[in-house]
């Protein structure tokens, strides 16, 4: 492939990331949220694959197609068995409405382009200059966790936080080490499965699980 | 100094063996670690004060700051000696007292610990060892004071006001020392001391204001006196003895040690503010003494009344020290120090007294008390004695230390240095005024509390209490007769103190010529308590021997007698007696302004007729004057804020996910 395709390839992958992140804003279905992540983590494999395949890196390789299996369709998996036990899959009433949290991605976005503008720079020409992306992706994944109440949302917000971080780090550095990479992904997927197991529990002794209703602890 | 370290072990040892010996032994072990450790520290002190070595002992430090240095110099060692005699007394009289009271092991085992950091802290020799000790000191005392926190409200709200101000007052004293070991390169008081002079003036005089801030507020001086009314008089009776006739001693411990040897104190500005201070504080623990009716809370408003006394004899020596007047400058620091001593031996005494006396008779309040010279006539008298000391009538030892506290004042007027001269005559009518008043007010205790007919049941019941408490008490008694018939004997001792205090040679001729009387060498004064004493005694055996001269001469003397018409007295009833609340009355009303009494009277009237009255209640509260008008709006406003920031939890998981992505952007706007 020539270089000029690499190039291609990277900026659909790391633009699908962040159009999966603003878009799960937009839609307040949980079952399409989750379908998002899927997608969002497989555009993560491939920008990891497309490293992988233009650095000719053997370990780099291993980690897109962990990244593939976990971020792509293990944890999408496990988020949707919680999904599917509610009835009432959607997220009623966020905290900010839909138009308007749209609008705070697009300035999030801003934040995350001037917020690296240093950081690009460093290395003029090079796949850093997608970084932004990843930034912008960790910010909208932040706005997902304060603006939505539903505990399956705000396991997705944290799961969008994390591919952000990932994708930063696919473009900024050739590839992370394997060890590094597959203790971050073994973490996610812990934490993924203890506040599954958390939620379902919650789901059956009260209910349709709404943390906001945590509040009633407070004090 | 070994024997004075195997003092401070020998109260560890009573700590330790009050927390994990069995419950009968716990008590006699913890006092007897307590009364051995004072024994063993006066007796090291005695050594220092009449030789005037200095000793000295230091741990080999492995980290920075983290070494021990003990030096037992005259200054300390004048601390020590009052601390271990109180602290004698206390740990006698804690087997009694606590043996009946509310069985607490904290308490068994904090009192010979309180006792043994009392004893750390003036032969503490550096920043470090001496925070600790001081820290040490502060923790024990309020663990002490919690003693009765399940049953009195009270007792709780005094460990907060006094964890507050102890607190404030050691961070300021922290800084102020550590302002002055980072000038100095070094945080051993030696290095200090040697540097101090070349210090920039405006260091040192930031750091004594600093560390004056501190320890006038443990010495309960006004308007930092907040904690010590409530502090004292909720405290176990040993505690408050304690707290009373060896903490508070401290703080005026550490203004003379800081600001007169540390820093070689020659600002003439610095001893005028302790002299204000000490005046402010006589003054209201006057006034408010004279209108407490609760025993303990009148017996702690004294002790702020004696420590101002004892902080204008500082002040007025440091100024005469700053102006050139050594030998004044000596006999007032000499006056200062005698008093503290005596403050602390007789205050000890009489702080035990309401211990007892509550502990017979389950109350405090003196209207409530009465008639118990004829019920526990020995608790009684040891009463009487502290009594008479604090008014300072001879031949008890308040006499011997106020008169030389007056001289002192009054040989000031000679001096031509209009700053002296005013300390001097606002010192002499400080001193006038609450003589005064401190007579009114024990006069009240006394008279309401020990004479008279039983007020309450519990005061018509109350039976001697236990010998271990009668002996604390007559130790600290025996003190205030011996060093009030004998000032001369503790002379000596004292000018050693003071001029090491003062920072002046050993050498200089002394202004008291000291031997069974006290003189004042070329000032022209002298007294003889001894004699005093003597003349006093042939003056009673004339009276009473000529009163029964005349009385066998009397034709009338087979008379019988009866009462005539009784006068009103047949039916005399506890009810017509004066109470504590009525004795203060005028002098209330003479010092409304200061006081501010809350008056209350309730009048419920018949049914029938409002003109029949059913009954009548009269109730009157004093506060604080102070602490209402300058704490109670800063209390107010730190809760107010309190209760702002705890909106900011308020339980929304939502909400503390949005601090952090605020702050997030925040910081990528910033960054970028």
């Amino acid at each position: 492939m020539s270089a000029a395709l690499y190039v291609d390839a990277l900026d659909l992958g790391a633009g699908a990331v962040l159009v999966c992140a603003v878009t799960t804003l937009w839609r307040r279905d949980l079952r399409a949220n989750v379908s998002l992540l899927a997608t969002q983590g497989v555009a993560l494999g491939a920008v990891a694959g497309v490293q992988a395949a233009r650095t000719g890196d053997a370990g780099l390789a291993v980690v897109a197609v962990l990244v593939l299996a976990a971020k792509g369709i293990a944890i999408p998996k496990l988020l949707s068995a919680v999904v599917r036990r509610d009835p009432r899959s959607r997220e009623t009433a966020p905290l900010v409405n839909v138009p308007a949290s749209l609008v705070a991605a697009g300035m999030l976005v801003v934040v995350a382009f001037l917020a690296s503008s240093r950081l690009t720079a460093l290395l003029p020409g090079s796949t850093a200059r997608l970084a932004p992306l990843g930034l912008a992706t960790v910010l909208v994944g932040f706005l997902v966790l304060v603006i939505r109440r539903k505990a399956v949302s705000q396991i997705i917000g944290l799961l969008l936080v994390d591919n952000g971080i990932a994708l930063v780090a696919f473009v900024l550095t050739a590839g992370v080490p394997l060890v590094v990479e597959l203790g971050a992904s073994l973490d996610v997927l812990l934490v993924v499965v203890v506040l599954r197991l958390l939620a379902a529990r919650m789901h059956t002794r009260f209910g349709p699980v709404d943390p906001d209703q945590l509040r009633e602890l407070h004090d | 100094m070994v024997l004075f370290l195997a003092g401070l072990g020998l109260g560890l040892a009573g700590g330790v063996a009050g927390a994990v010996l069995p419950r009968s032994a716990r008590l006699p072990a913890a006092a007897l670690g307590g009364a051995t450790a004072s024994v063993v520290a006066f007796i090291a002190a005695a050594r220092v004060l009449v030789s005037g070595h200095v000793a000295t002992a230091a741990s080999g430090s492995v980290l920075p700051f983290s070494g021990v240095r003990l030096t037992l110099d005259p200054l300390g060692a004048l601390f020590v000696a009052t601390t271990a005699a109180v602290g004698l007394a206390a740990s006698c009289f804690s087997v009694g007292y606590e043996a009946h009271g509310p069985k607490s092991r904290v308490t068994t085992a904090t009192l010979p610990l309180f006792l043994t950091s009392l004893l750390l802290v003036p032969v503490a020799a550096s920043v470090t060892t001496f925070m600790v000790a001081w820290e040490l000191m502060a923790l024990t005392s309020l663990v002490l004071l919690l003693t009765d926190h399940r049953r009195r409200a009270e007792a709780r709200a005094a460990a907060q006001w006094y964890a507050a101000m102890t607190h404030l007052g050691a961070a300021a004293i922290l800084l102020g020392l550590v302002l002055l070991a980072a000038h100095a390169g070094g945080q051993s008081f030696a290095v200090i001391a040697a540097h101090a002079r070349a210090m920039p003036a405006a260091v040192r005089s930031v750091a004594f204001v600093l560390v004056l801030v501190g320890f006038a507020s443990k010495a309960g001086a006004v308007p930092l006196h907040v904690w010590l009314p409530r502090a004292h008089s909720e405290a176990p009776s040993p505690a408050s003895a304690l707290m009373s006739g060896a903490m508070v001693n401290l703080g005026i411990y550490g203004i003379v040690r800081v600001g007169g040897v540390l820093l070689g104190g020659t600002v003439l500005w610095w001893w005028l503010v302790v002299a204000a201070i000490g005046v402010l504080s006589a003054l209201f623990g006057a006034v408010h003494a004279a209108a407490s009716s609760d025993l303990k809370r009148l017996l702690a408003y004294s002790t702020i009344d004696n420590m101002g006394l004892v902080l204008v004899g500082v002040g007025a020596a440091g100024a005469l020290v700053a102006t050139g007047h050594r030998t004044l400058a000596d006999l007032a620091m000499v006056a200062a120090l005698f008093h503290l001593v005596n403050h602390a031996v007789f205050k000890g005494c009489l702080f035990l007294g309401a211990g007892a006396i509550q502990h017979a008779t389950g109350t405090r309040d003196l209207d409530r008390l009465g008639g118990l010279v004829h019920r526990v006539p020995v608790t009684a008298g040891l009463v009487g004695v502290g009594a008479l000391s604090i008014i300072g009538l001879p031949p008890f030892n308040g006499f011997a230390s106020e008169w030389l506290l007056l001289q002192g004042f009054l040989r000031g007027f000679g001096d031509p240095s209009a700053a002296t001269m005013t300390v001097s005559l606002v010192g002499v009518a400080t001193l006038a005024l609450t003589g005064g008043l401190t007579a009114a007010a024990f006069v009240k205790a006394l008279g309401i509390g020990l004479l008279g007919q039983p007020r309450s049941d519990g005061a018509a019941r109350a039976r001697e209490v236990a010998p271990s408490m009668l002996a604390g008490m007559a130790v600290l008694a025996a003190g205030c007769v011996a060093v009030g018939v004998v000032p001369g004997a503790v002379v000596p001792a004292l000018r050693r103190a003071a001029q090491l205090g003062l920072g002046l040679t050993a050498g200089s001729p002394s202004p008291i010529r000291s031997g069974m009387s006290l003189d004042l060498a070329g000032l022209r004064g002298a007294i003889e308590p001894a004699l005093l004493l003597g003349a006093l005694l042939v003056g009673m055996a004339v009276v009473w021997g000529g009163a029964r001269l005349v009385a066998q001469r009397s034709p009338y003397r087979s008379a019988r007698r009866a009462e005539a018409w009784g006068c009103g007295r047949e039916l005399q009833t506890a009810r017509m007696e004066y109470t504590a609340t009525s004795f203060a009355e005028p002098l209330q009303r003479v010092f409304a302004d200061v006081l501010r009494p809350d008056h209350d009277v309730e009048v419920t009237h018949a049914v029938e007729s409002r003109f029949f009255p059913q009954a009548v209640r009269y109730h009157r509260r004093v506060d604080d004057a102070i602490e209402r008008s300058a704490y109670r709006p800063v209390i107010r406003l730190v809760s107010a804020w309190g209760a702002l920031a705890r909106r900011v939890p308020n339980g929304s998981t939502n909400r503390y996910l949005a601090y952090g992505f605020v702050a997030l952007v925040v910081v990528l706007v910033v960054l970028a």
